[in-house]
């Protein structure tokens, strides 16, 4: 039994010890330790704390070289013998506990605050200043959610195109032929994944500075991640068509180009369709949260109230912001539902 | 007489490792029905797919009227496979896209790119495609879904498509395969009339002996990759069927 496991599986499991090892000792040094010892000026320099971690890794890595390993519940299915389970076991609560113990001092969660009489006072303000809205701020109301629906708008009518273009290279099946259609699609691929994983609040600052503050870079905020994502999306339908009419389209002596055209794209068209009305439902949303950060539209005007604490005026917001994204919401749904 | 279609010592492994075909040596002469037989995985679909490079054979050499077509690549390749029709057991129209259009993409091979996407095909394409049409008598239905018809009219429709092509050979891959005893006939008998009156040679894989016979003016039997019969209809046996099938087969008949 001990015998069964690789190489690569034994250093992996060592691996993964070495890193829950020194995630426990951080915890317990660095978290708890100061959180639960009164006197803070009491603590050793930190850079004890460092070098316990890494003996705490050691530890925690030569249990695992010793088969009581928590790695190897990520390595194999196969339980270990009872005693090595029963540490294992032991080990998990242990982590569990401790983090859960930690997450709570660093989120400073506070139940006396959250009901403090004060704290109730404040809630009970804004609630009844949210839900008797300011309504002389309407027509602004509107035309800055007009403008947001038009970011989303634009940002996806801009973003389709590119997608459209870049799902072809993107798609594993038509990237098989040589090498250098290989890392073509390797690259583009990390690219697409780098840049989807860049909120698009972050890509708004970026380009508030960029455009300067406004709606066009909130729009071009969205665009560049409704482009990762619509692409990754779209090439992932195109890696599903079905094989038959590209042979049947090939065997008439038709050119790549002609294939896309006449046997990939027809397979592809009513999902693609689907798949941007999603996106721009999606980017309603988006352009909403964007405007805080000077993306523009009703996020930016929301920002302005809620800065000079004008809540009757937020609660006007907020209806509006619901109200459209609700409707956009069920009438998006209805198209997709039409297009199946 | 010079072969329409030669294959010489070819051979196909794909790149899983799995060999397909081996030393396959095929002359095929003009105006031929030739049937190829075997069972399913017996490497029939892949020796088609040799002639019209759908498949890159690994091994030997196929020559199409006289030229070597082995390698070829761009556009030679495409005026390669645009001289020969292909259909399909699943017909592989475009579901979406109208009957005529189906048929005119036949034509993509002699059409370049651009103008076919932005949807220009001369008149004469088009006049050609209904004439097409009207051969597997169908041209009614021209302006219909592809997917709305029939199996039968959809195989129909994929004849079409070979036809505009105007091919010196026809491929065609287990065209009945997905279709009723009664509409299987009627596909055979639009190749046979292709095959008669057009004077185009037909290589056809089949499952059915009944239809073999009828139809086939010579047959082919592939078994593991490797051919094990050339000869003519009559000539197979209920010895030869069992080596072909193997021991447990019984011959199932289509009328």
């Amino acid at each position: 039994m001990r015998n069964t496991f690789t190489i690569v599986q034994r250093v992996t499991a060592i691996a993964i010890d070495i890193a829950l090892g020194a995630y426990l000792f951080s915890v317990l040094w660095f978290v708890l330790y100061p959180a639960l010892i009164e006197n803070p000026s009491a603590q050793l320099p930190n850079i004890y704390g460092y070098v316990l971690t890494m003996l705490f890794a050691c530890a925690f890595a030569t249990a695992g070289a010793l088969g009581a390993s928590l790695g190897r519940l990520f390595v194999t299915g196969k339980a270990s013998n009872g005693m090595r389970r029963t540490i294992q076991i032991h080990l998990g609560w242990i982590l569990l506990l401790v983090t859960i113990v930690s997450g709570w001092i660093v989120t400073d969660i506070s139940p006396s605050e959250f009901f403090s009489s004060e704290g109730l006072r404040g809630a009970g303000r804004i609630f009844s200043a949210l839900i008797t809205p300011q309504f002389d701020i309407i027509s602004a109301a509107l035309s800055a959610m007009v403008e947001t629906v038009y970011i989303a708008l634009m940002s996806t009518i801009i973003a389709v195109p590119a997608s459209f273009i870049l799902a072809f290279p993107a798609a594993r099946n038509l990237m098989q032929g040589s090498v250098a259609a290989r890392a073509v699609y390797s690259v583009l691929r990390a690219f697409l994944n780098i840049v989807r994983s860049m909120e698009p609040i972050i890509w708004a600052i970026i380009f508030s500075v960029w455009v300067g503050i406004g709606p066009f870079a909130g729009m071009l905020a969205l665009v560049v991640h409704t482009v990762a994502s619509l692409t990754k999306l779209y090439s992932e339908q195109i890696e599903d068509v079905k094989e038959g009419p590209i042979e049947a389209i090939s065997a008439t002596g038709a050119s790549q180009l002609q294939v896309m055209w006449f046997a990939i794209v027809p397979q592809c068209v009513i999902p693609f369709l689907s798949f941007t009305i999603y996106r721009w439902d999606i980017n309603v949303r988006m352009a909403t949260i964007i405007g805080f950060v000077g993306g523009g539209g009703i996020g930016t005007l929301l920002t302005q109230y809620q800065g000079l604490s004008k809540f009757h005026e937020v609660g006007t917001l907020v209806i509006v912001i619901t109200l459209v994204v609700w409707i956009l919401d069920v009438i998006s749904a209805r198209i997709r539902a039409a297009l199946q | 007489m010079q072969s329409l279609v030669s294959l010489s010592g070819v051979g196909h492994v794909y790149p899983n490792g799995f060999r397909a075909l081996s030393n396959i040596n095929l002359h095929v002469h003009t105006g031929e029905f030739l049937v190829i037989i075997g069972l399913s995985g017996s490497g029939k679909s892949t020796l088609l797919r040799c002639i019209n490079r759908l498949v890159e054979p690994t091994e030997g050499t196929v020559s199409f009227s006289g030229v070597d077509v082995t390698h070829t690549t761009g556009d030679a390749l495409r005026m390669h496979r645009s001289r020969i029709g292909m259909i399909f057991q699943d017909f592989n129209l475009i579901g979406r896209h109208s009957v005529l259009d189906n048929v005119l993409y036949g034509a993509l091979g002699r059409t370049r790119s651009l103008p076919s996407i932005l949807g220009q095909f001369s008149a004469e394409q088009r006049a050609k495609a209904r004439e097409a049409l009207e051969i597997v008598g169908i041209a009614e239905k021209q302006k219909s879904r592809a997917d709305a018809l029939s199996g039968g009219q959809q195989q129909r429709v994929a004849i079409a498509r070979a036809l505009m092509q105007k091919p010196k050979l026809l491929l065609a891959d287990e065209p009945v395969a997905s279709l009723d005893p009664a509409t299987s006939h009627g596909v055979m008998k639009y190749l046979e009339r292709i095959n008669k009156e057009m004077g185009t040679t037909v290589i056809c894989n089949l499952h059915f002996l009944s239809l073999v016979r009828q139809y086939a003016s010579r047959v082919v039997a592939l078994k593991a990759g490797v051919i094990v019969f050339d000869g003519l209809p009559p000539d197979i046996t209920d010895a030869w069927f069992k080596q072909i099938y193997g021991e447990d087969a019984i011959e199932v008949e289509i009328r």
